[in-house]
């Protein structure tokens, strides 16, 4: 007597009709060895299902949220660099026509330090850092820049709301070299990592 | 198995999570956590690498969240990703998966003289091939179809089933099962 193979034992439990399968299930009735095994098969499913359940030794929330805060900065950062750009294009126009027109030393400064700004935003964005693999430190750190990147384009914003044009001028230069300092170290941060996981 | 997300209003909690909240995204995590890394632990070789696919696979849910629109049960919708991420680490891992050199690797070791095999049931399912381990896991414990494990790796119907089978073969004989010569 040819008994049944695990492979028909298995299809014994699928539902459905495959050819062949309702041969094995009148065999399996008659065979008290096929049903035998039919039920070890069974119990060892039910085993399986029965084991312990496995733990994590610790706790890897920490991990999830970090990278999710680290996600979340980095689209604010980039609306706020998206804002920021329109809003030094907007500037360097009134510059351009101010500085066309016998404009102050200054704001020539100001031209210069929005464009090298807006050149370490696009280099940034060149190394892609969201689709990265990115250490913790390396995280921290950014996002330290990041956010202090943000709270300067709050405070250009307010910066172009002064009435004295001097007053005006000075923080907006001051502010730009700073925007422009913090990118740098940015670009410092991201290139490290880079060198250091080799890409 | 997955306990169900225990809450008074767990609509409410999800329309909190779908905004990004993460004490909301936590309690989900907090959840889910254990069923996830269990699934993860079984398919995967390491415990690194479980608690990689676990982190992945919350990161996902906490970013795709709000597409989940409550059609079939949440445990389902994160259990698919957790599979299909764990899937994922071992075809990235490409362990040395070939049947013959892992019967080769693990006869030695199990087998005791006088033709009886005793292994533990969660030692045998330990060594199985990674492939034949996914599968009997994924079709015996967590419920899916030959059908759904052919879809989530990429292969047939038939290989889901062979595999399954000859995972069988080989916790049978690990386990000292075997009643007669079949």
């Amino acid at each position: 007597m040819t008994h049944l193979t695990v492979e028909q034992l298995l299809a014994c439990r699928e539902a459905g009709q495959e050819p062949g399968v309702a041969a094995a299930r009148a065999h399996l009735d008659a065979c008290s060895l096929c049903l035998a095994e039919a039920t070890r098969l069974d119990q060892r499913a039910a085993r399986l299902r029965a084991l312990p359940s496995l733990r994590p030794a610790r706790d890897n929330w920490t991990v999830v949220r970090d990278r999710l805060t680290a996600q979340h900065r980095r689209r604010l950062v980039r609306r706020a660099a998206v804002a920021g750009l329109a809003l030094a294009a907007g500037i360097t126009l009134v510059v351009v026509l101010r500085v066309q027109a016998g404009a102050p030393r200054h704001e020539v400064a100001i031209s210069e330090a929005m464009t090298r700004s807006s050149q370490l935003e696009q280099l940034i964005q060149s190394y892609n850092p969201d689709q990265r693999v990115t250490d913790g430190r390396t995280v921290q750190v950014a996002g330290q820049l990041e956010d202090r990147i943000a709270v300067l384009d709050r405070e250009l914003e307010m910066a172009q709301l002064l009435d004295v044009p001097r007053d005006r001028d000075d923080r907006l230069l001051r502010l730009w070299r700073q925007r422009v300092g913090l990118l740098d170290a940015l670009v410092d941060v991201h290139l490290t990592r880079a060198r250091a996981v080799g890409f | 198995m997955a306990q169900s997300l225990v809450l008074t209003d767990a609509d409410v909690l999800l329309a909190r999570a779908r905004t990004g909240d993460l004490e909301a995204l936590e309690q989900v995590y907090r959840a889910y956590e254990s069923p996830v890394y269990n699934l993860a632990r079984r398919i995967c070789r390491t415990v690194e690498d479980a608690e990689d696919v676990l982190q992945e696979t919350f990161f996902e849910v906490c970013r795709s969240v709000h597409q989940y629109r409550g059609e079939g049960s949440l445990w389902g919708w994160i259990r698919s990703i957790a599979a299909s991420k764990a899937l994922m680490r071992l075809r990235r891992n490409k362990y040395r998966d070939t049947d013959e050199l892992d019967e080769e690797f693990h006869r030695p070791a199990n087998r005791q003289d006088g033709g009886g095999l005793r292994m533990d049931l969660e030692a045998a399912l330990e060594r199985l091939p990674e492939t034949s381990r996914a599968v009997v896991w994924l079709h015996d414990v967590e419920g899916y179809t030959h059908e759904e494990i052919a879809g989530m790796m990429g292969k047939t119907v038939s290989f889901s089933k062979s595999q399954l089978a000859r995972a069988h073969q080989r916790l049978r004989r690990w386990l000292g099962e075997e009643l007669v010569a079949r």
